[in-house]
């Protein structure tokens, strides 16, 4: 028994002055033991305690035993590190780009997976899908809907047995008062009871089914609880809702993550709308603006069941729809999907993009794969300088596996050195990152298994494949060859470096052209002639009163204490401003000579007779409105585009015509030119504008002050006069209407900054071969000298070879960049043309880096005296 | 030379160690510290102590006796030298000194 193995280890481990002392005790305790407790047991402390030596105190540093795991690595980092400080410049390259593209990769591979982990939190996520609708006249699409039709929920629960449950939310802006105060809320929303059965959202008080029952009850956000009661529990009070209705609060919600496509500060129930408009608000079709989302039995096929709903809406709705040859079309969106799928009227929140997520997501791939082959490239390049010493080692007898050993040993440290820089860059450039990215990522790291295996994955992968080529090829090398001095220039491995090189070339490419054109695109449409005069404009939201007389006279009161500040040009009222789409989407207008299956949607805004001049919009037939006529309210101005979608060729032709709306007759005086009212993104919107005398909703000033905070300031003092204590909310309209372009520009700056990167770190590697390449040509060049070759000649056989990559990679890059990119600006209703020129630019940006790159190292070569390079034969 | 001060378990050991006097080795030791301080100690611990107090100049060791039981093993036997007998005596000073300061009263648990 005393020489079980174990012991043998330990002897092995063990520093051999302790050893006699140390196995004399051992077997002393053991004969003891043997005797008084048995063998077996003795046996099994005895091991336990050998276990026990197996620490630092005992371990003999000098022991030498031959092709032990442990001197192959300590010999194998000696000659890494060796390596390493000899050429530092390459070193230096290598880790920097490694680090620099495992950083970049990091940061987008976690901001795909944030975007990727949207409303992943709810367990039964893989049940609840939300029943958009598209509306349709005459078989085309007039307006999308996120939030579809109010009656669909209970007609899909009547009819269909695999749907089980529905929700629905309906939007509310409205204030509430609690105690004197005034809070706007922009995220309210009113609910079905059944909404905390269906989502994962924790209640902190309530219970889930009766929180929504009543009408007249609300439960808020843990926050909006913070903000209004401070540290009182909320549950049970009452506050006023717009300062009318008494609303009792059953409960209280965690407030919603981030990586939520909801977001709420406040539900009401939805019976209080139902009791505030009308019962058919339950049920009816033709109402939009209501999110629904119902849950279906688990297993059913969501594909399948949204086929069966366009025949089964015809059947229902049949008399309606005929009636006016409008269509209904209800598309499921998985729930834990809408964040990128979704854009449509009446989203939550703004929505995420699935093409430019998935965009980004091979942006970081390249920048990760652009970096590995910066080490295959460089490492490769550098192996005549290795050759020696594998010609050596072959000699003195090293098995080609070892030799492998000790290239993959260099690899794995490489890379883990540059782990580690990237590390630290992460830690350093994340709350950057989120801050460009407008993300809070950082709420997610931990519990994204999946992101981590998928990057772990990548690095354990992509150092095995950068480290094993360049090992294979070195270990290969025959020792007679290597070591008589023939073995100057190879020609082995240019293919394959050359491939890689042209690859990293051809994603920079990529990158850099596609940045332009995103830049290109955006600076057009942020500059295109819009129609509609957003500058130097303030925009205030009105306040609510129940009473439309206290509504009036308090404007009237407000328009005089503004009209005599020297700063105020003009004031007007509407219920919407340039830089959205009309909330007002109005169908079943037609022309009084139209039938009703001719009728047509449009967006409606609702103006005093300040608007179009105030906006600069033109006029182009008939007049604008004018207050001084008592008719006004039944007169309407139509857009170009509204002109046309209702049938008619030229403007004239729709002046003085009677028009259908909503079951009363309006008469059209005038027609405005197609003016921007969304973003240049989406194509010219069919507009009408109705007059009202006072129209709720945006007051729009016009001001010529450049003292801004002055300017705030004033307006507030007399909102206060005014209004009291009502809210006041604004922000200046050109700022408003650039929100729109947020999502493009934080695209177009991310891809900027990443295909930077992946040109800076392709020039890295560039940098490093170029150096490389020209000191092995070195003689050469000098002889050529000496023979009478002119400079300029040399240069250009040095890079020529470098060039011809170039334009290969070139070559490659265009088609994919053009086809990319054309599909990209497929999302602008107006955008610029592909031309040449758009691909030029970026090309010839990218030969000059090379050819900068290259020449340090080709100029410095031909420059040297030949005498130097040549000395030595 | 590693620090001068010595833990608690170092002192024990080293203590055992001295009133072993010749007869110091491992298992010696384990067995006293089981019987007169009552508590458990594994073997390699009490050699991990001993090589840290050598390291320390507090012990000196030799080879000696071996014996069939130990499979002809030799012991490794352990002495006190004199910076070891200084060590000890200035924690026993120490302690001294801070019993003679401590007043009647502070153990009067009444």
């Amino acid at each position: 028994m005393t020489d079980h193995w174990l012991l043998r280890w330990l002897e092995r481990f063990c520093d051999p002055t302790l050893w006699e002392g140390i196995q004399g005790d051992l077997k002393e305790i053991y004969a003891y033991e043997a005797e008084t407790i048995g063998e077996q047991k003795a046996k099994r402390r005895m091991i336990r305690r050998s276990i026990g030596f197996f620490r630092p105190a005992f371990y003999h540093r000098q022991t030498q035993l031959k092709n032990s795991i442990e001197t192959m690595l300590r010999n194998n980092l000696l000659i890494t590190i060796r390596n390493l400080r000899k050429h530092k410049g390459y070193s230096a390259i290598n880790l920097l780009g490694l680090a620099i593209g495992m950083a970049a990769g990091f940061l987008i591979l976690q901001y795909v997976a944030y975007e990727l982990s949207y409303d992943d939190f709810h367990t039964n996520k893989e049940n609840i899908y939300r029943v958009r609708l598209d509306r349709s006249n005459n078989g085309e699409i007039r307006s999308q809907w996120a939030a579809g039709a109010a009656g669909i929920g209970p007609a899909l629960l009547e009819d269909f047995p695999e749907v089980i449950n529905y929700t629905r939310l309906h939007s509310s802006q409205v204030h509430i008062t609690y105690d004197q105060q005034f809070y706007n809320i922009e995220n309210g929303y009113f609910a079905s009871e059944t909404f905390f059965e269906i989502f994962n959202i924790p209640l902190l008080s309530g219970v889930d089914s009766l929180v929504l029952k009543d009408p007249y009850t609300a439960v808020l956000s843990e926050s909006l609880a913070k903000k209004i009661f401070g540290n009182e529990n909320p549950v049970g009070k009452e506050f006023k809702l717009s300062n009318a209705y008494d609303v009792l609060i059953t409960g209280v919600f965690e407030d919603l993550p981030d990586n939520s496509h909801m977001d709420f500060d406040i539900l009401y129930s939805f019976e209080t709308w139902v009791d505030r408009t009308d019962p058919s608000a339950r049920t009816n079709m033709y109402w939009d603006g209501y999110l629904t989302y119902i849950e279906l039995l688990p297993g059913v096929d969501y594909k399948a069941f949204e086929a069966k709903l366009p025949e089964w809406i015809l059947q229902r709705e049949r008399e309606e729809l005929e009636k006016y040859n409008e269509g209904m079309t209800f598309h499921l969106q998985p729930l834990d999907q809408i964040h990128l799928i979704s854009d449509f009227r009446g989203e939550i929140k703004p929505t995420g993009n699935k093409t430019a997520t998935y965009f980004l997501g091979m942006v970081g791939l390249f920048v990760l794969v652009i970096a590995w082959i910066n080490y295959i490239n460089l490492t490769t390049a550098r192996s005549m300088q290795r050759a020696k010493e594998v010609g050596i080692r072959k000699t003195l007898g090293s098995f080609r596996s070892q030799l492998v050993g000790q290239f993959l040993f260099e690899s794995t440290f490489m890379n883990l050195m540059a782990l580690l820089i990237a590390a630290l860059l992460v830690l350093y450039l994340f709350p950057h990152f989120n801050a460009f990215a407008g993300r809070s990522l950082a709420y997610t790291w931990p519990t994204q298994p999946a992101f981590w295996a998928v990057f772990g994955v990548l690095v354990v992968g992509g150092t095995f494949m950068s480290g094993f080529y360049p090992a294979l090829v070195l270990s290969g090398f025959r020792p007679l060859v290597v070591l008589n001095g023939s073995f100057s220039r190879s020609k082995k491995g240019n293919n394959l470096r050359h491939g890689l090189v042209i690859f990293q070339f051809f994603a920079s490419l990529v990158l850099i052209t596609g940045t332009f054109i995103v830049y290109k695109q955006m600076s057009f449409i942020q500059n295109l002639d819009l129609g509609v005069d957003i500058d130097e404009t303030l925009v205030i939201e009105s306040p609510r009163y129940e009473s439309d007389s206290v509504y009036s006279s308090r404007f009237k009161f407000f328009k005089n204490l503004l009209t005599q500040e020297s700063f105020v040009r003009d004031i007007t009222r509407s219920n919407a401003v340039p830089g959205g789409s009309p909330g007002w989407n109005a169908g079943g207008i037609r022309l009084l000579t139209q039938n009703e299956a001719e009728s047509q949607q449009f967006r409606v805004i609702g103006q005093d007779d300040h608007f179009i001049d105030f906006y600069g919009i033109e006029l182009i037939a008939g007049r604008g409105f004018d207050k001084s006529f008592s008719t006004e309210a039944s007169n309407v101005i139509f857009t170009e585009k509204a002109v046309n979608l209702i049938g008619l060729d030229e403007p004239e032709k729709i002046l003085n015509q009677k028009i259908e709306f909503w079951g009363d007759t309006f008469n059209v005086i005038g027609v405005v030119k197609n003016y921007r009212q969304e973003s240049p993104k989406s194509d010219f919107d069919a507009l009408i504008f109705r007059y009202f005398d006072d129209p709720e909703g945006y007051y729009s000033i016009d001001i010529s002050s450049n003292n801004i905070r002055e300017v705030i300031a004033t307006v507030e003092r007399h909102w206060k006069d005014a209004y009291d204590n009502r809210p006041f909310e604004f922000f200046f309209l050109d700022d408003h209407y650039n929100e729109q372009y947020k999502a493009e520009v934080r695209f177009g700056s991310i891809f900027g900054l990443f295909g930077g990167l992946a040109i800076f770190v392709a020039c890295l590697g560039l940098f490093g071969l170029a150096s490389y390449m020209t000191i092995l040509r070195a003689k050469e060049v000098s002889i050529r000298k000496v023979l009478g070759a002119a400079n300029n000649n040399l240069w250009l056989l040095l890079t020529t070879d470098f060039l011809k990559l170039v334009g290969i990679s070139i070559v490659l890059a265009l088609p994919l960049t053009y086809y990319l990119m054309d599909d990209w600006l497929g999302n602008f209703a107006t955008r610029i043309n592909l031309d040449f020129w758009l691909f030029l630019i970026p090309a010839v940006i990218l030969i000059v880096i090379a050819l900068a790159t290259v020449s340090y190292h080709t100029l410095r070569v031909i420059f040297t005296n030949p005498s130097e390079n040549l000395k030595y034969e | 030379m590693k620090g001068s001060q010595i833990g608690e378990l170092e002192e024990l050991i080293l203590l055992i160690t001295a009133a072993l006097y010749d007869d110091a080795y491992g298992v010696a030791i384990m067995k006293e510290v089981e019987q007169r301080a009552n508590r458990s100690i594994t073997i390699s611990t009490v050699h991990a102590v001993l090589k840290r107090l050598q390291e320390k100049g507090l012990l000196n060791s030799r080879y000696d006796g071996a014996t069939s039981e130990r499979g002809g093993r030799r012991k490794h036997l352990f002495t006190v030298t004199v910076a070891g007998q200084k060590a000890l005596e200035q924690s026993r000073e120490l302690r001294n000194s801070i019993w003679d300061t401590i007043p009647k009263v502070a153990f009067n648990n009444d």
